[in-house]
């Protein structure tokens, strides 16, 4: 989706990344916005410091809020998608360089003078926001590729499937184990891979993994019958298994979480913004 | 080597068939066709599709056609298994192998089941929504909490509150309202923080002049209201603008409290007003009102020069306004040349010099040494003759034995009275008891009187009083005895100057006493003087930016200063009525 270089060398293609549509000419009605923004900032004549309340400052904001909900409307224009002018692409551009002006928009607008109110709540919402966002846009340019690298020729399900063939066999190769081992590769069995946590997701960190802790049991028992040696290497193999599933769901996790922060906070940003602006009208 | 293979099949009922049989040799061909060790009929499965090779425990799997297998979940061409475990997958049949002991090799055929990966695919727990609550509910969540907390409490308790009058000292009525404020108020309105329904009396109603007037009940208007309706100049296109916009969103009219002063502006003293708001109406005003008044926009640039209030002539009463650029002359009464006074080496500071620090002197005559200035600095108190005077010009006018008699100053009654009373006795001669010999003592043949001869001691009160007598070194005899001296507090009735805040600056900046050979000298500097280091309210360092609200109060304040400037405790008209202006 967000590969940086629109084409390869000598050969044209059909796909451009939004980023670079049209080139760059978001990017530049943005950077205009916010040099007029800013020019606007250091003449305006508000007295006696630059506030949102002042007349300069209901500008920015007016621009500012129909710029938000211009932008949380993306979330609805995806949803249909079309070519040409204001094709998905072209508008998937503007949005992201112009959720990028807001930055210097609103925090222009806020005059650096913030508190603990609903107005810096918005802001601060806002922030989080844009924030989210830039990570979901530098994921996107750099994960994709690894992910392919960690999959290699396997689908997901053919990793799902290949731990349920090794589960199988480790279930056969265990019958003729005692009581403790089987015990051992029981507990290693019944753990779900995907029973993770979220940050277990993000950090690719198992501390309870039972795999890896009946494979520490087996590696302490110094001398092996041929039985407990092959349970080893199949939990040897299920572990190797598991490592990709579980750096599979790592990269997705880090892919996927921007939009469980970038999207609620929208909507609390659009509430947020709701209150602020009535609370500055209620209280005119 | 050999392979033991069990096949397993199952009945319509659930019950389990087993087979078995024995495959020799240490390779093992699997496919549709029934020429291989192990038929398996499945379209899906290729004639000859794998070839399976035992090497002690390990096990190689190749396939013989194009199509792949899938070996412990993985599509393979070839792969090599090396402790002999491995789950082969060929169409809908599974074919577990385990190495047993003796190079026997166990083969398990079975039919697999139609979804061995549990619900759907199995790929869902790949996603962090397996992990995470859904982004809808989550948002709904926050949407709703932020609603709540910061629009329908604030807004229900505001409806539902009970009208009372503003009661600083008690806390709002409205919930969760502090979220609203955009700013802390100044410290003058502290007090009010958290008691937002205090000014902000209705819904949607922007905070009007009653509002203000609820405590500051007194405050004085800048002049009558059709004149300041007169007086105010036209507007720039932006901020008509701005009037048009303000008015479709109900903001009060001009003039209203609000224009002037804003607040939610941070904590700390209120900001003057731009100099903008009094520009907008003397900027221009002689245009639109006939007015004594110069136009002033700006104290560096356009501010008519500096008008004191002095008396200039003997017996005047009333001060009379007169531009200090025409250097006016002023009449006080007194005769006091500052120059012969603070010249180093002149009479005077020898004088002071020999007088000694004992004596509150001891080095030449400075300001210091006569004008002290009044407990808060900000001005001077009048000079006191007994003290700052006395010292050199002794009012002494007759001793008895080792006292001295001092003339009561400023009180011609008592002075005439002391005078009157005095012992005006020729003085004898001082009497030592030693006498001349012979006919050369007193009453002798050849006696002679050879002292000064003896007047009397003491001088008439008229003679002091007259021209040329004692009084008129420092007075103008007039009237019944001298003329009175005024030491003027202010001069300056409409504009306001604090001493306190120039003290690092030297007197003789501003006030050229060293040159004044006269005291009706009139030593106040004139806007020049100020200008060196006040410019306008957009003067850059290191000139001193100064607002019209440094000097000047928009509304009367009598002899008060303006509330802006210093950092002396200044209070804001509330229901004090303001001090009239007094005269200078």
């Amino acid at each position: 989706m967000a590969t940086l270089a629109p084409e390869k060398a000598g050969r044209p293609t059909d796909h451009e990344s939004f980023l670079v549509h049209k080139r760059f000419r978001w990017l530049w009605i943005a950077v205009l916005l916010c040099i007029a923004a800013g020019v606007g900032y250091a003449y305006a004549d508000v007295k006696p410091r630059p506030n949102g309340g002042s007349w300069y400052g209901y500008t920015l904001g007016t621009i500012a809020l129909l710029l938000i909900v211009w932008l949380s409307l993306l979330g609805v224009r995806k949803r249909a998608m079309t070519e040409g002018r204001w094709s998905l692409k072209a508008w998937t551009s503007a949005h992201v360089y112009l959720g990028l002006s807001l930055v210097v928009i609103a925090t222009l607008h806020t005059g650096f003078q913030l508190g603990w109110n609903i107005h810096t709540l918005a802001y601060a919402l806002m922030m989080l926001v844009i924030a989210s966002g830039l990570y979901g846009i530098t994921v996107y340019a750099k994960l994709p590729e690894k992910l392919s690298n960690n999959r290699g020729e396997m689908s997901k399900r053919q990793m799902v499937e290949s731990l349920a063939a090794l589960d199988r066999q480790l279930d056969a190769a265990a019958q003729p184990l005692a009581r403790e081992e089987s015990d051992r590769v029981i507990a290693a069995l019944e753990q779900d891979p995907f029973r993770a946590g979220v940050l277990a997701r993000l950090t690719n960190s198992y501390p309870g993994c039972r795999t890896a802790r009946a494979l520490k049991d087996f590696a302490r028992d110094h001398e092996l019958d041929a039985h407990e040696q092959r349970v080893a290497g199949l939990l040897h193999k299920r572990a190797a298994q598991l490592a990709q599933i579980r750096r599979q769901m790592q990269l997705r996790a880090l892919l996927d979480v921007w939009l469980y922060v970038h999207i609620p906070a929208t909507v609390a940003l659009l509430g947020a913004l709701t209150a602020h602006v009535v609370s500055v009208f209620f209280y005119w | 080597m050999s392979f033991r293979l069990r096949q397993v099949d199952t009945t319509a009922t659930g019950r389990e068939i087993v087979r078995e049989r024995m495959i020799e040799g240490n390779v093992l061909t699997i496919g549709r066709s029934a020429e291989n060790d192990i038929a398996i009929p499945d379209l899906a499965v290729e004639q000859h599709h794998v070839r399976v090779t035992a090497e002690g425990r390990a096990l190689t799997f190749e396939a013989m056609g194009t199509l792949g297998f899938t070996l412990n979940g993985r599509t393979r061409q070839l792969e090599t298994d090396d402790d002999g475990s491995a789950e082969l997958v060929l169409g809908a049949y599974r074919l577990d192998f385990a190495a047993g002991p003796d190079g026997e090799f166990e083969v398990t055929l079975r039919k697999r089941e139609q979804r061995e990966g549990g619900k759907g695919d199995g790929t869902h727990g790949f996603t962090l929504a397996s992990a995470l609550p859904g982004k809808r509910p989550v948002a709904w969540v926050l949407l709703v909490a932020i609603f709540l907390a910061f629009l329908a409490i604030p807004i229900w308790s505001f409806t539902h509150r009970e009208r009372v009058k503003p009661d600083p000292d008690k806390p709002g009525q409205v919930l969760m309202d502090a979220s609203w404020t955009p700013g802390a108020l100044s410290t003058a309105h502290h007090k009010l923080e958290g008691n937002c329904e205090s000014c902000h009396t209705d819904a949607f109603v922007a905070v009007r002049d009653e509002a203000c007037l609820t405590c500051h009940q007194t405050i004085g208007d800048h002049a009558a209201r059709p004149k300041l309706t007169l007086a105010r100049g036209p507007m720039s296109w932006g901020d008509q603008l701005q009037r048009e916009v303000a008015d479709v969103f109900h903001k009060p009219g001009a003039g209203a409290c609000t224009d002037c002063h804003t607040e939610h502006e941070g904590e700390g003293r209120m900001k003057p007003p731009a100099q903008k708001f009094c520009a907008d109406c003397h900027g221009t005003m002689d245009d639109r009102l006939k007015t004594p008044l110069g136009n002033a926009s700006d104290f560096g640039k356009v501010h008519p020069g500096f008008q004191a209030a002095v008396l200039t002539q003997p017996g005047q009463e009333k001060a009379q306004r007169v531009a200090l650029s025409a250097h006016p002359k002023t009449f006080n009464g007194i005769k006091f040349p500052h120059a012969l006074h603070l010249r180093p080496g002149g009479g005077p500071s020898r004088m002071a010099m020999r007088l000694g620090a004992r004596a509150g002197y001891g080095k030449p005559l400075d300001c210091a040494s006569c004008h002290k200035p009044t407990k808060d600095g900000l001005r001077f108190q009048p000079v006191v003759m007994e003290t700052s005077c006395g010292s050199c010009h002794s009012l002494v006018y007759d001793r008895s034995g080792g006292n001295f008699r001092t003339l009561p100053h400023g009180d011609i009654g008592k002075m005439r009275a002391a005078l009157a009373g005095a012992d005006r006795a020729p003085r004898r001669p001082i009497a030592s008891g030693r006498r001349r010999p012979g006919e050369y003592a007193p009453g002798g043949l050849y006696y002679g009187n050879f002292a000064p001869p003896q007047r009397a001691s003491v001088p008439l009160a008229s003679r002091m009083l007259s021209v040329g007598g004692v009084c008129s070194e420092c007075h103008y005899p007039g009237g019944n005895g001298v003329l009175p001296v005024t030491q003027p507090a202010r001069y300056m009735s409409n504009g306001w100057f604090d001493h306190a805040d120039h003290k690092k600056e030297k007197c003789a900046t501003c006030h050229a006493a060293s040159q004044s050979s006269s005291a009706s000298d009139l030593l106040l500097p004139d806007i020049k003087t100020c200008r060196t280091c006040h410019l306008g309210e957009d003067a850059k360092k290191p000139k001193v930016a100064s607002s019209c609200a440094m000097c000047h109060s928009y509304h009367p304040r009598g002899s008060l200063p303006p509330v802006e400037i210093g950092n002396t405790q200044r209070k804001v008209a509330m229901s004090r009525p303001p001090d009239r202006p007094q005269g200078p």
